[in-house]
């Protein structure tokens, strides 16, 4: 049968190619958009010329899918050698459980020589680097500036303001926020920007890392913010119908005027809504806190199991250099978290210098907290804004399932 | 039926290759999961500890577990009243020596060759409270008064999605009773009509008695893939609004690979195979008996 | 024969017509999906209205671009194996429970029953860890003996009923004849047992061929990649390529409805015989 030749072939070629398993380099990559994983192909084509005693193999998988795997890859004896991956908690759970390799020698003269000190920790665990970062990007109220000018706005700065300008296009027939709730994590942006504005940097860690109950009062005074925007009707009604792309939609054709996304709503945007974009800061609350950002990290870990770890840091001190960095970033107008590569073009500069005026950052709700907490949390706040009555009993709930999973 | 044989080991040598496979890919596996239920594994640490209850406790307490459970009944309910009687309408209808009839067929069956990925999406699309097909086909007809937010409203979200897939279903069902059809003899049907039944008449008297081995196997296989559902229930809202659509499936599934709590997860599978397993011990029962001595 | 009267056969092109046409309405929408670009789909509020202009380089995108060939080689060296491999393996199974009383024939034909009805997500992780310690991970093979042994349950049981149909006559006179017990499965029992095997292969090639699930789990490399992974892998972390979702979907159901198309025969009369007669 044909079909059984075939599998002899492929089998023959197995054993040929896992014999000269020395040289052989596993990469997964979650990349599956089509300009990241174009861009990132071409950095493995890029190596495989630098270094041509490894043969690389590269495996894309669906992002979602991806988050999913890698546990069972990081788990089997055939981990692969190097993986993409996020900063943060996501990334200390694995290293916690003694499923990574420890990467120190990839900084050889220290993480803070190439990458700014304000992502070490995000790379780190118990004082061990696991972690090398590629890229990252900032939050941000992303707003049409057609619909701004229609109607006289300028940018809020203050969170009186941002209500203020929430009732003007309200009261136009505009949707104050567009947001997509179906897809949860668009409500970590919310919960984590009032939490930080109002409470501060420390106090968010704390909660995230579990210390804090959740009906402490001033987490209840963050969801009541939030409660109190869902009671005045500013957000998209029907939410939790869409998913984040579709509800960016409205803000595209201008029926909305607002939303609370990450840098990378302008890459979905249609060629000629592209320029109508802007940004700006999250509106401050308490002027006496400091201000505080999420900023995603995106980069690669080395599983513990990984055949090739030698390999692996070899492609690790590529990714991580200057040359590498600032190709991926300029192809795809990205931050490198590389401190050396300037960004590609205005909108990052802005982005950059946003954070560079900070006090400290964040990673991201989904990606700061345990990921169990952080499905119930996004749930719950999902729940309020439909239901924002059900303030005290969600938190309730939150804190129940806290001290289930942080105990 | 009954069978002279030589030797008492020929049967289980057939049975050798079939069952040792089968023992390996499915019952030990399932054996393992049972015992992974009493475990709190979290699907990654090579280590995990013994808790014996502790799991099925805690989901005897779990609210989404229990919402998970009276979706299942509701999808198990509706499954079994709207496909197959749906099903037969629509296999009765195309099933005439006209010609066309197995175009008909043929595009009928056209929704189940699609992946649940597309089909998710396209209905998400069709539920858009807003500008979604069915939305404006309401508005259209002056029925606006009917709109709701189909995938938002906690209420009314496991419904529409168990239309979704209900959409899908009744193709097969559709092909279960066409079979069955073909097992009518058509000299009876038209005994029916010399002795002046009329159509109604001919179809309670006559096809449907006929159908009865057909109609056990419809609302079987509805009872199982009612209780099993899970591809439109992720794909579309992943048991979402905050967990109102939810089924046991997708619960287990985001417990077990989502949020790292893989011995909850099977203790969640553990109790799906249970109440499955009722069902197919009331299956076997009717197929045995209506075989009569094996 | 008695000739069906023509306001009948109005009533029947018409309500076949209206209903067909309803049924098919997402299908139409996936296709107008396929025929939009990004643009269009990220503009326009009426995401399921036809597009406002046609565009086919969805197709080409999917088919080329996005390694579309590569998966479809895939999909056919796990599916036909498979499809093959269950079919001749529970053909023994049911053979046995068919033809043979002995004991435990009842355990055993629950054993396959009860299989048939769990809900697979159970056996992730189980069997991933299986394939991975006898180093079938990552392998055809792996993905293969998998949906082999999965599907032996159904199959076993809906062949059995269908030989059990076979008059046992034809068995006792073979065994008078002096034949043995495999001659008589290989040259009586299995030649009229074909049109029960073609209808369950059109149900197994359309679930296997869909398959998704099992290929993520026990698969890595792209190499090895079928055609539902790889129309996943164009959504990506933002953004989801919808428009070339759809195409690509649309043309890996062209496969599962062709071959219904071929085999519908079998497959009509095929399910008569295995599954309504007890």
């Amino acid at each position: 049968m044909k079909a059984r030749k075939w599998i002899w072939l492929v089998v023959l070629l197995v054993v040929v190619v896992s014999t000269l398993g020395a040289q052989r380099l596993v990469i997964n990559s979650y990349m599956s958009d089509e300009a990241p994983r174009r861009v990132f192909a071409e950095l493995v084509d890029q190596f495989r010329a630098l270094h041509p005693e490894y043969t690389v193999v590269l495996n894309v998988f669906p992002h979602e899918d991806f988050k999913v795997l890698i546990r069972t890859q990081l788990a089997s004896a055939n981990a692969p050698d190097v993986a993409t991956w996020f900063a943060g908690e996501r990334m200390r759970y694995f290293a916690s459980r003694g499923l990574l390799a420890p990467i120190d020698d990839v900084f050889p003269d220290g993480f803070g020589k190439d990458f700014p000190a304000a992502f070490e920790s995000a790379c780190a665990y118990d004082g061990t680097l696991y972690f090398v970062p590629q890229s990252w990007y900032w939050w941000g109220i992303y707003y049409n500036t057609k619909v701004f000018d229609a109607l006289n706005l300028t940018v809020p700065e203050n969170w009186y303001q941002f209500l203020k300008t929430c009732e003007i296009l309200k009261q136009n027939g505009y949707t104050p926020i567009a947001i997509g709730t179906r897809g949860t994590w668009t409500t970590g942006g919310w919960f984590d920007s009032l939490n930080m504005r109002l409470h501060g940097l420390e106090f968010h860690t704390d909660l995230t890392a579990g210390i804090i109950p959740y009906t402490d009062p001033r987490v209840e005074e963050t969801l009541s913010s939030l409660a109190d925007l869902a009671k005045r009707g500013y957000f998209l009604e029907n939410h939790a119908s869409y998913d984040w792309q579709e509800a960016a939609t409205r803000l595209f054709n201008g029926e909305a005027g607002m939303y609370l996304m990450g840098q990378f709503i302008k890459d979905v945007a249609p060629a000629d809504v592209r320029d109508d974009l802007d940004f700006f800061r999250f509106p401050i609350i308490d002027g006496t806190i400091g201000i505080y950002e999420d900023t995603p990290i995106d980069g690669f870990l080395v599983p513990a199991n990984a055949q090739n770890k030698d390999g692996a840091k070899v492609f690790l001190k590529f990714i991580a250099s200057k040359e590498a960095q600032e190709y991926f970033a300029v192809q795809l107008g990205r931050l490198a978290a590389n401190r050396h590569v300037p960004p590609p073009d205005a909108h990052a500069q802005k982005g950059l210098d946003m954070i560079l005026a900070s006090d400290g950052v964040m990673q991201f709700y989904d990606r700061d907290t345990d990921p169990q907490m952080a499905d119930r949390g996004m749930n719950a706040f999902v729940e309020l804004m439909m239901f924002p009555d059900r303030l005290r009993t969600i938190l309730q709930s939150l804190e129940r399932d806290r001290q289930r999973i942080f105990q | 039926m009954r069978v002279y044989r030589k030797h008492w080991w020929v049967p289980w040598a057939f049975l050798a290759l079939p069952l040792a496979m089968y023992l390996v890919w499915v019952i030990i596996p399932i054996i393992q999961t049972l015992s992974l239920s009493f475990t709190s594994w979290d699907g990654l640490s090579p280590t995990t500890r013994f808790i014996g209850w502790r799991n099925f406790e805690d989901l005897f307490h779990d609210s989404i577990f229990w919402t998970s459970i009276q979706n299942n009944i509701r999808w198990l309910i509706l499954f079994i009243l709207v496909p197959v009687p749906g099903g037969l309408a629509i296999a009765l209808l195309l099933d005439q020596k006209l010609p066309g009839n197995k175009m008909y067929k043929t595009l009928f069956y056209l929704p189940m060759t699609l992946s649940f990925v597309v089909i998710g999406l396209v209905w998400s699309w069709i539920y858009d409270p807003q500008y979604g097909a069915l939305t404006t086909a309401l508005n259209s007809i002056g029925l606006s008064s009917l709109n709701r937010a189909w995938l938002n409203d906690p209420s009314i979200v496991t419904y529409s999605l168990v239309f979704a897939a209900i959409w899908r279903q009744i193709p097969y069902i559709m092909v279960l009773y066409l079979a069955g059809l073909k097992n009518v003899p058509p000299e009876m049907v038209e005994a029916g009509i010399v002795d002046g039944a009329n159509r109604v008449q001919r179809f309670w008297y006559i096809i449907f008695p006929m159908l009865k081995p057909a109609t056990i196997i419809a609302v079987t296989v509805s009872v199982i893939d009612s209780l099993r559902s899970f591809d439109i229930v992720f794909v579309m809202t992943r048991g979402g609004p905050f967990y109102s659509s939810n089924v046991l499936a997708n619960y287990m599934y985001i417990e077990g690979f989502h949020n790292y709590r893989m011995g909850y997860g099977s203790a969640i599978a553990v109790i799906q195979f249970a109440i499955t397993f009722g069902f197919i011990l009331v299956y076997l029962s009717n197929v045995m008996k209506s075989e009569g001595v094996d | 024969m008695l000739k069906p009267k023509k306001s009948f056969v109005f009533f029947f092109y018409i309500s076949a017509t209206i209903i067909v046409g309803m049924w098919l309405v997402p299908f139409l929408i996936t296709t107008f999906t396929s025929l939009k670009t990004m643009n269009e789909l990220m503009a326009t509020r009426t995401a399921w209205a036809p597009p406002a202009q046609i565009y086919t380089g969805n197709f080409r995108e999917a088919w080329e671009v996005s390694g579309m060939q590569r998966y479809f080689g895939n999909t056919f060296i796990i599916t036909i194996p498979s499809v093959v491999g269950t079919l001749l393996i529970s053909s023994l199974s049911a053979f046995a429970l068919a033809f043979y009383q002995f004991r435990f024939s009842r355990a055993v034909l629950i054993l396959f029953v009860g299989g048939m009805l769990i809900p697979f997500q159970m056996l992730l992780i189980p069997v991933f860890r299986f394939s991975n310690q006898v180093g079938l991970y990552d392998t055809y093979q792996g993905v293969i003996l998998f949906h082999v042994a999965f599907q032996l349950g159904f199959c076993t049981f809906f062949l059995r009923n269908f030989m059990k149909t076979i008059p046992s006559s034809l068995y006792e006179s073979a065994r008078i004849d002096g034949a043995r017990d495999f001659t008589i499965y290989r040259k009586i029992v299995m030649p009229l047992t074909v049109p029960a095997m073609a209808a369950l292969g059109i149900l197994q090639f359309t679930w296997i061929w869909n398959d998704y699930l099992w290929s993520l789990i026990l698969l890595q490399s792209d190499h090895y990649k079928p055609v539902t992974l790889g129309l996943v892998t164009l959504r990506g972390q933002w953004i989801a390529s919808w428009n070339l979702i759809a195409a690509g979907s649309l043309i890996a159901a062209i496969v599962p409805l062709t071959v219904f198309l071929i085999f519908q025969r079998y497959f009509i009369e095929g399910l008569t015989v295995g599954a309504v007669k007890g």
